[in-house]
This record gives structure tokens, C-alpha cells and sequence, in this order.
């Protein structure tokens, strides 16, 4: 059982799924049954092995780093591979191995053109090494590359895999493909936040004894070592880098396109887990590092995530595109999951951490129902869409469900981010200004109503009323054994979730008081 | 002493040989190493310092030819001078390492860069490789001249031809920032700035790179390159080391002037090797940037570190760069990289090492290339300077503006439509240029994930101040 805790445990969940993407390149081609059917052990194994340390795990101190390891990685610099879990990371960590598992069932019989399940699968492991990776990271550098090994995957994926459709792009002379354009988008996007981000990092490690130890630059953080135009700057690089990839409103450009280039596959784990990495890496690194700062900030951050919760319902309002309906509902959910963290309360961010968790499920089935139809249908154009529910019955009622789920409604998982979160924003941290707060609740508030109307409204257009003719001697297909594998799993979680918000809690709310109460005292 | 054996048999198998058997002394002394040793009156020292780099410019000389064996045969060039003129330039890299007066490093630079006059004009027939050709030899020219007016104001003043003599004597007659030794410095700057490329004395580069067979496109790119850097920080540390502030501020604005220009016109390219020419002069700009930040702030020792580690991960993995260059190019028969649609299709293992070399050099971790932009971030920004905080910032924004035209490579292999013309086309992948592929992405996978093995630059560099 040691080596489960000595920190052997989390590295094998960071690395076993690279080992086996790079396996898989090995594997001829022509061999898809072994290929597919390895990738699904590897990835289960992973997520099995998550859930062996879950129970290895000690919740009764969940606000300490457990399970993890510190070895000497590169001494020049002073970087380490520093690993560990607390309640913030461990519910993270978990998503992200079980989203993997069902995102490769997904993709057994599912592939976007061309095919070519070997390097598919091969990258969605190295998606899944990268995600893991930041989040048992503690240590700056080790975050950093962990935060960057994303992109090369997700690149690939949206380039290779995504959307051919040709359409126009200001500011390109010819018409592009969608996945061609929103591919670069991304990566671009992506790299210029974290390229200052890591000049922040660079920074702190300067001002803070040459460390890039996480556990040891938030001991010098709280006790008053990053002050002054040096802490703001810091803030604002890292600030930066963390928000593109939430993504926070004016930044969040990249991810409509992203979503909508994206294979089925890709918008899912990209909803589900990469937009946490930026969240993350708010509750992880920037408050608890910098306190005065966040405190400084939180004004600033909560308008901009009311202005994302409007503008992102708004925007949804207007979408013809089922898919970039989702994508543009994202906008609005993470605005929730920021608005929980600039109140630096335990309320707000234990919002944040299960809005987190909510909005991965969720969202993630919701991108896996909309791909899904949008294979069958060959159109995601949502005024040709109608009466899917006498169409396809199972994909309509999950579509149903899911909508539900996602606009809030009590008893499901997406309720008690929203909730919580306005909770958290009414009564701020002692000291931030509530007029600013108590305007981005009501903000938020109104969001939620706006957030009801356009899922409805959705539901109305692409679920109910009578199927046009278009379809009447095409043969659908509903949903088969490998999709409902994968997405029934969602369902039972958004279920569990919101009846026994506990599971979640009951790892996050320990640390998170822990990381406030360090933070900015009481 | 560690020099390659030069044969009479000019041939490539007893190149290669020579050239592996000419690190057999490097390791040995290594492995035995005790103290800088001196030797013709102090102007020729063996220290850690030189080892590594020597070690350096022997295994580029050594995948240079691994990459000219294919090509250097099918286009019945003269074998035996390739060979000889390349293990010349090699000599004068490995002399220029060592060097401790002007006349020593003034004869190793332009035993490196002369033979490579004749090299870049090999194809003799292409009017593009002789209008190279020409170039890269008025300025090679020009450029030598400045760096001897340079010299000879050094001497004028000095009398003295050891670096150590010369910069104890301007510390001593208090001349270090003195108008006579900045104009020297300049000059000398200028000088070297043709041979690394940097602008303004960059614009020889993308002609001469695209005329110049490709194997001597690389080596100009790497090798060339990096004699030049050594023998700048070299010049720059041991003798002008007292009138830092002054140059300081003079590459740093040629180091972000590099580094932006370079940049923004490889944007535009749709060749190939233009492209590489453009990107060259680019990380030119970067494996500047600590040397600049350190004369400012006097901390040469994490500047070095820095800018050694760079160019050993920039080596690697550029050379990797024109191997993927040289594949698809023949491959397709196309100069314009727009035209390779597809074609990683055709070699998967081809596509893979190109897209591992173009995002390395993009610097997206986990691949060497990240390492090597980190450690130059660091040093400016632990300069805690303001001067070397914008240029970091200068450093980040061009990083991310390189992305594009990176990716662009593996977009167009991987993402684009493969070409009717390319369909039937059989990949030629040939075992020298295997080997090439593999032992560079080898380094740039393990440089970037444990670039711990760089550490030992540190102390390296520490020697190198100790003496």
C-alpha cells in the first residue's frame, strides 16, 4: 500500500496513459480491435487506479497534500517534481480520469472523418497525461509544462478530426475550414496567456527565496513577501494566462469556435476538463499566493464574470448552432464558477469547485448528445432540427434531462453552483466592495432566467414539435450501445451529484476554508 | 589534439568515422578533467567550457554528414573537398572554443566561416546558390575586416594579444569605457553580428540559405551559428567584459530587433528553408538576449548559462527542422511547403519527427525547445532589471507570434488534402537520415523532460568565470 501513497500512485495516474499512447503508436495500424481495446484498459486502469487512491486518500485531513512525493527534477533552476492531491485537486482528478474512460467508449464506434483510430486515441492519452498532470502538480514549472502538454492534443484533434466546413473569417483573404481556423485559434489563444504566465512564475521564484514550490511560495505569500506594483503585475500575467483558458469574458473568443470545430470527443473533454485547468489555477495558485491581490482583483473579476454570465446567455439566445449554443453556455456557466471565487468566501469557492465538477458532467453530455446528433442528422442548424424526441426518443429524453440539469433545476448537479455561487456573491469576503457584488448576483440572477430561456427554448426548436420532411425516409439512428455506455454514467452522476452535493463537499469544503482562512486570516 | 583526422581518402564512411573517433579525446578528458589547462602561452585552453562546446560542433559535423551522404552522391558532387572543406570549417569551430588572443580567434572564425563560402555555391549550375553564394562571401568579407579593425584597436591600445592581458590592462589604465575600446566593441559586434545573423547584418541569410545545398543550409544555420555566439561571448566576457553596460544596451536592442523582424517576415514565407532562414534569425534574437542582459547587469555566469543551453537545444533540433525540410521537399518536388498537403499521411514517422521539431522551436513544452526559451525568460527576468523585463516581455509576445508559422508546417502535413500528383509517390526515407531523425529526437524530447542534464552548464559556466 505504499507505494500508493509515497506518490508512485499519482504518478502512475499522470503517466500510464502517456506510456500507452506511445504503446498504441507502436501497435500497426491495421490492428484497430487491438487498438481500441487498448486504449479502453489503459484508460480504465487509469481511472481505476484514481479511484484505489480515493479510498487511500484521507478525508478527514483533506485540507493537507496527501498521496504525493517531492524529487529533485531539475537542479539548475531549482525545480521539482513535486506532486501531491488535496480536496481541491482529488474531485478534478477524478473527473478527469472517468471523462477520459467514456470519451474512448464514445470513440470506439464513433470516430470523425478520417478515422484513423491510432492517432485519435493516441492523443486523447496524452490530453489525459496533461490534465491529470496539472492537477497533482505542485510545483510551477511542473504545472507549467503539464498546463502546455493540452494544446499539442487538442491542436491535432480540432485541426485533424474537426469541422470541414468552409466559411468565412474576417481577416483572411479566402474562405478556411472551420477546424483549420478555430485550431490555431485555440493554440494561440492559449500560449499568449500562459507565455505570460510564465514570466509571472518567473517572477515569483525571484521575489520568493528562488523556490517554484507551490506549498512553500503560498508559506511566503500569506506571510507578506509579494507586495506592490511587483504582486499586481504578477497578478495581472497570471491573471492572464488563467482566464483565456477558463475562459473569462472579453477572452473567451476562442472558445465558440473551438467547440463548434471540435470532434464530438474533443468539445467534451475540452468542456469537461480543460477549461478547469484555468480555474483551477485560481484556487490553486493565484489567490493563495497572492491574497492581497486577489482581494484587490475580486471587484474586477466578479464584473467581468457577471458581464460573461449576460453576455454568454445572450449570445446563446442568438445561436443557430446547437453546438455553439453549448459552446456559448459554457460562457455563462464558468462566469458562475469565477463569480463563486472572486467572493473568497468558502461559500463561493465550494461553488466554484462543485460548479466545476457540475458543468463537467453536464456539459460534457450535452456536447456528447449534440455531436451525437449531429452525426445522425448531418446538420447542427437547429431551425432544420424538430420533433428530435419523436426521432430519436433516447438521445431527446437525455437531451431533456440534460437541459435541465444544466439550467439549474434543483435536485440536479447544476443547481448548487449556481445557487451557491449568488449565494457567495451576496455576502463577499469582509472588505470587498458589495455594491460590486451584490450587482453581479443580481446580474447573475438574471443570467440564470436568461440561462432557463434559451434551454428551453432550445428544447423547443430541436426536441419537440413534428420531425420536417426532410427527414421522413432517412433512415436515424438513436442512440446505440456505446453512446448510452457513455453517457449514461453522466446522468447517474448529475443525479448523485445533486441529491448528495456531499460527495463533492465533503472533499473541497476542508480545503478550501483551510486555503481562505491561511489566506486572508479568520 | 582533437582534431578529425583528415585522410587521404576523401570519403564519406572515413568522414564519419574520423569525426566519431575525434570525440573519443573529448570524453577522455573529460572524464579526467582537473583544472583548465593552458597551453601556447595562454592562448589556447582546455576547460569544460570548451570540452562541451567542442562535443557540440562535433556531433553537428557529424549529423551534417549523415544528412550530405544521400545528397552529396546523387547529384555527382565532388565528394571528397565536401568533406574536406566541412571538417576545415569544423576545425576552425573547434579552435575558436578554445581561444584565448585575438589572432588565435580571429584565425578560428574565419577557418569556420571560409570553406563555407565555397560550400554555399556548391550547386553550381543554380543561379540562386552562386547569387548566395556571393552574398554570404562580400559580407563574410566585410564582416571579417570589422572584426580586424576591432582587433587592431585592441592592440593598438594594449600592445597585447592574450585576452587576459588585454582586459587586466584596460582595468588597469581605467580605459575600459573609454570611446577607442566601445568603437572596438562595436566593431567586433558587428563583425560577429553578420555571422549569427542577427539584424541588421542579417539580410545574406534567407538568400544564401536557399541557394546553398541543404545539408550546408543546416550546418550554416547550427554550426556557423554557433561558432559565431561562441566566439562572441567569448570576446564580450573575457575581454570586454569591464565596458558591459555600453554593449549591454547595444544587443539588447539588437537582440529584440532580432528576434521581432525575424519573426514577423518569416510570417510571410511560403518557402521552406526561407522560412527556416527567417526563423534562425529569430532564435538568434533570443540566444542573444541573456548575453545582452548580462553584460548590462555584470551577471555573465547566468547569462552564459543561458544562452550555451539554447543554443545546444537550438542545434538539435533546427538540424531535425531541415532533415523534415529535406524529406518533404524531395518528396514533393516543391519548394513551396503549401504544396506538401498531406504528405505526413504518406510517412507517419516523417510527420511526427517534423511536427517534434517545428513546435520544439516554437518552444512547447514537453519538448526541448521550452527549456531553452525558459532558461533565457529566467535570466532576463532575474537580471531584475527593467530593461531586461521589457525585453522578456518583447521575448513572449514573439514566442507566441512564432507559434503560427510553426504550426503552420504541421498543419499543412497533417491537416491539408494530400496532393493527387503525391498519391502514387513512394516515400524515400533513407537509414542515414534515420539515424538523424532519431538521435535529434532523442535530444529534444529528453532535453525537455529532463533538462537536469543542463545543470552541469551551470558550474560550467563558473569555471569558465574562474579562470
Amino acid at each position: 500500500m505504499e507505494l500508493l501513497t509515497n506518490g508512485v500512485g499519482l504518478s502512475v495516474v499522470v503517466f500510464f496513459p502517456l506510456i500507452s499512447a506511445f504503446i498504441i503508436t507502436l501497435i500497426p495500424k491495421a490492428q484497430e480491435q487491438l487498438i481500441k481495446g487498448f486504449a479502453l484498459v489503459s484508460s480504465l486502469i487509469t481511472f481505476v487506479l484514481s479511484a484505489v487512491l480515493l479510498f487511500q486518500f484521507d478525508f478527514s485531513s483533506a485540507d493537507k497534500l496527501q498521496l504525493g512525493n517531492k524529487i529533485s527534477w531539475i537542479k539548475s533552476i531549482n525545480a521539482n517534481y513535486e506532486i501531491g492531491i488535496d480536496g481541491i485537486s482529488l474531485p478534478l482528478l477524478v473527473l478527469s480520469t472517468f471523462i477520459t474512460v467514456l470519451a474512448i467508449i464514445y470513440s470506439i464506434e464513433h470516430l470523425p472523418e478520417p478515422k484513423s483510430p491510432k492517432g485519435f486515441l493516441a492523443l486523447i492519452l496524452v490530453l489525459e497525461t496533461g490534465m491529470n498532470g496539472t492537477f497533482v502538480a505542485l510545483d510551477l514549472i511542473l504545472f507549467f509544462v503539464f498546463f502546455e502538454i493540452v494544446l499539442l492534443p487538442m491542436y491535432f484533434m480540432i485541426g485533424i478530426w474537426g469541422d470541414k466546413t468552409v466559411r468565412t473569417v474576417s481577416g483572411f483573404k479566402n474562405q478556411i475550414e472551420t477546424r483549420l481556423y478555430a485550431s490555431i485559434k485555440f493554440f494561440v489563444f492559449t500560449l499568449f496567456g500562459s507565455a505570460f504566465m510564465l514570466l509571472g512564475f518567473l517572477g515569483l521564484y525571484y521575489r520568493g527565496n528562488k523556490t517554484f514550490s507551490i506549498p512553500e511560495l503560498i508559506e511566503l505569500g500569506t506571510s507578506g513577501a509579494f507586495t506592490g506594483t511587483f504582486a499586481t503585475l504578477v497578478f495581472a500575467v497570471l491573471f492572464l494566462g488563467f482566464a483565456v483558458k477558463v475562459p473569462m469574458w472579453p477572452l473567451h473568443t476562442w472558445l465558440p469556435d473551438a467547440h463548434t470545430a471540435a470532434p464530438t470527443v474533443g468539445s467534451v473533454l475540452l468542456a469537461a476538463i480543460l477549461l478547469k485547468l484555468g480555474s483551477y489555477g485560481f484556487v490553486r495558485i493565484a489567490i493563495p499566493i497572492l491574497p492581497e491581490q486577489a482581494k484587490a482583483w475580486a471587484p474586477a473579476i466578479a464584473i467581468l464574470s457577471a458581464i460573461g454570465i449576460i453576455y454568454g446567455s445572450l449570445a446563446c439566445l442568438a445561436q443557430t448552432d446547437l453546438k455553439r449554443l453549448i459552446a456559448f453556455s459554457s460562457v455563462g456557466h464558468m462566469g458562475f464558477v469565477m463569480l463563486g471565487i472572486a467572493s473568497l468566501t468558502p461559500i463561493g469557492i465550494n461553488a466554484a469547485m462543485i460548479g466545476m465538477v457540475a458543468h463537467g458532467v453536464i456539459t460534457g453530455l450535452l456536447f456528447f448528445l449534440s455531436g451525437s446528433m449531429a452525426h445522425t442528422y448531418h446538420t447542427r442548424d437547429m431551425g432544420r432540427l424538430g420533433g428530435n424526441m419523436k426521432l430519436l426518443p433516447k438521445t431527446g429524453a437525455l437531451l431533456g434531462f440534460t437541459a435541465m440539469a444544466s439550467l439549474g433545476l434543483p435536485g440536479l448537479a447544476g443547481f448548487w453552483g449556481e445557487f451557491m455561487a449568488l449565494l457567495g456573491a451576496y455576502n463577499p469576503l469582509d472588505g470587498l466592495n458589495i455594491t460590486v457584488f451584490r450587482t453581479s448576483m443580481v446580474a447573475g440572477a438574471i443570467g440564470t432566467v436568461l440561462t432557463a430561456g434559451y434551454l428551453l427554448w432550445m428544447l423547443q426548436r430541436v426536441n419537440l414539435g413534428e420531425p420536417s420532411d426532410e427527414w421522413s425516409d432517412k433512415d436515424l439512428h438513436d442512440a446505440d450501445i456505446y453512446e448510452l455506455s457513455a453517457w449514461i454514467p453522466l446522468v447517474v452522476l448529475t443525479v448523485l451529484i445533486g441529491v448528495f452535493p456531499k460527495l463533492i463537499f465533503g472533499a473541497t469544503n476542508d480545503a478550501v476554508i483551510a486555503m481562505l482562512s491561511k489566506a486572508f486570516g479568520g | 589534439m582533437i582534431l578529425p583526422r583528415k585522410s587521404k581518402y576523401y570519403v564519406a564512411a572515413f568522414a564519419l568515422l574520423g569525426t566519431l573517433f575525434s570525440l573519443a579525446p573529448l570524453v577522455i578528458q573529460w572524464a579526467n578533467y582537473s583544472s583548465p589547462i593552458y597551453a601556447f602561452e595562454n592562448s589556447f585552453v582546455v576547460d569544460k567550457f570548451s570540452i562541451i562546446l567542442k562535443g557540440l560542433f562535433i556531433l553537428i559535423t557529424y549529423l551534417t554528414f549523415l544528412l550530405s551522404i544521400n545528397f552529396i552522391e546523387s547529384d555527382k558532387y565532388y565528394q571528397g573537398e565536401y568533406y574536406y572543406l566541412l571538417l576545415s570549417s569544423l576545425l576552425g569551430a573547434l579552435i575558436v572554443s578554445s581561444s584565448r588572443d585575438l589572432l588565435t580567434i580571429f584565425i578560428g572564425i574565419e577557418l569556420a566561416s571560409t570553406p563555407m563560402f565555397l560550400l554555399s555555391g556548391w550547386k553550381k549550375g543554380d543561379r540562386k546558390s552562386n547569387e548566395g553564394a556571393i552574398k554570404f562571401f562580400l559580407l563574410g568579407v566585410l564582416s571579417a575586416s570589422l572584426i580586424l579593425y576591432g582587433f587592431s584597436l585592441l592592440y593598438g591600445l594594449s600592445g597585447k594579444l592574450v585576452f587576459s592581458d588585454i582586459s587586466s590592462y584596460l582595468l588597469s589604465a581605467s580605459l575600459a569605457n573609454s570611446p577607442v575600446v566601445l568603437l572596438s566593441a562595436i566593431l567586433v559586434i558587428s563583425g560577429i553580428g553578420f555571422k549569427i545573423s542577427v539584424v541588421p547584418f542579417h539580410s545574406w541569410a534567407p538568400d544564401t540559405y536557399e541557394g546553398a545545398p541543404l545539408p550546408v543550409t543546416a550546418y550554416l544555420s547550427v554550426s556557423s551559428k554557433a561558432t559565431g555566439f561562441v566566439a562572441l561571448i567569448i570576446l564580450l566576457t573575457k575581454v570586454f567584459a569591464g565596458s558591459g553596460s555600453s554593449w549591454g544596451i547595444i544587443l539588447v536592442i539588437i537582440s529584440g530587433l532580432t528576434m521581432t523582424i525575424g519573426n514577423l517576415v518569416a510570417l510571410q514565407q511560403n518557402n521552406p528553408v526561407r522560412l527556416l532562414a527567417y526563423s534562425s534569425i529569430s532564435q538568434a534574437g533570443f540566444i542573444l538576449a541573456p548575453i545582452a542582459i548580462s553584460g548590462i547587469t555584470g551577471d555573465y555566469q547566468d547569462g552564459i548559462f543561458a544562452s550555451v543551453t539554447y543554443l545546444i537545444i537550438y542545434a538539435f533540433m533546427n538540424l531535425g527542422a531541415f532533415l523534415s525540410v529535406h524529406l518533404f521537399s524531395n518528396y514533393s518536388g516543391s519548394s513551396n511547403f503549401y504544396e506538401w498537403g498531406g504528405v505526413a499521411r504518406k510517412s507517419p514517422l516523417a510527420g511526427v519527427l517534423t511536427t517534434v521539431f517545428f513546435f520544439s522551436l516554437a518552444g512547447i513544452p514537453p519538448l526541448g525547445g521550452w527549456f531553452a526559451k525558459f532558461v533565457v525568460f529566467r535570466s532576463l527576468l532575474g537580471s531584475a532589471n527593467s530593461i531586461g523585463i521589457i525585453l522578456g516581455v518583447v521575448g513572449a509576445i514573439n514566442a507566441v507570434i512564432a507559434l503560427v508559422y510553426y504550426a503552420r508546417i504541421s498543419k499543412v502535413i497533417w491537416m491539408d488534402e494530400l496532393k493527387s500528383s503525391n498519391e502514387e509517390k513512394i516515400f524515400q526515407f533513407e537509414n542515414p537520415l534515420k539515424v538523424v531523425g532519431i538521435f535529434t529526437v532523442l535530444i529534444t524530447f529528453v532535453s525537455g523532460i529532463f533538462p537536469g542534464i543542463f545543470s552541469y552548464l551551470g558550474e560550467v559556466s563558473s569555471i569558465f568565470f574562474g579562470n
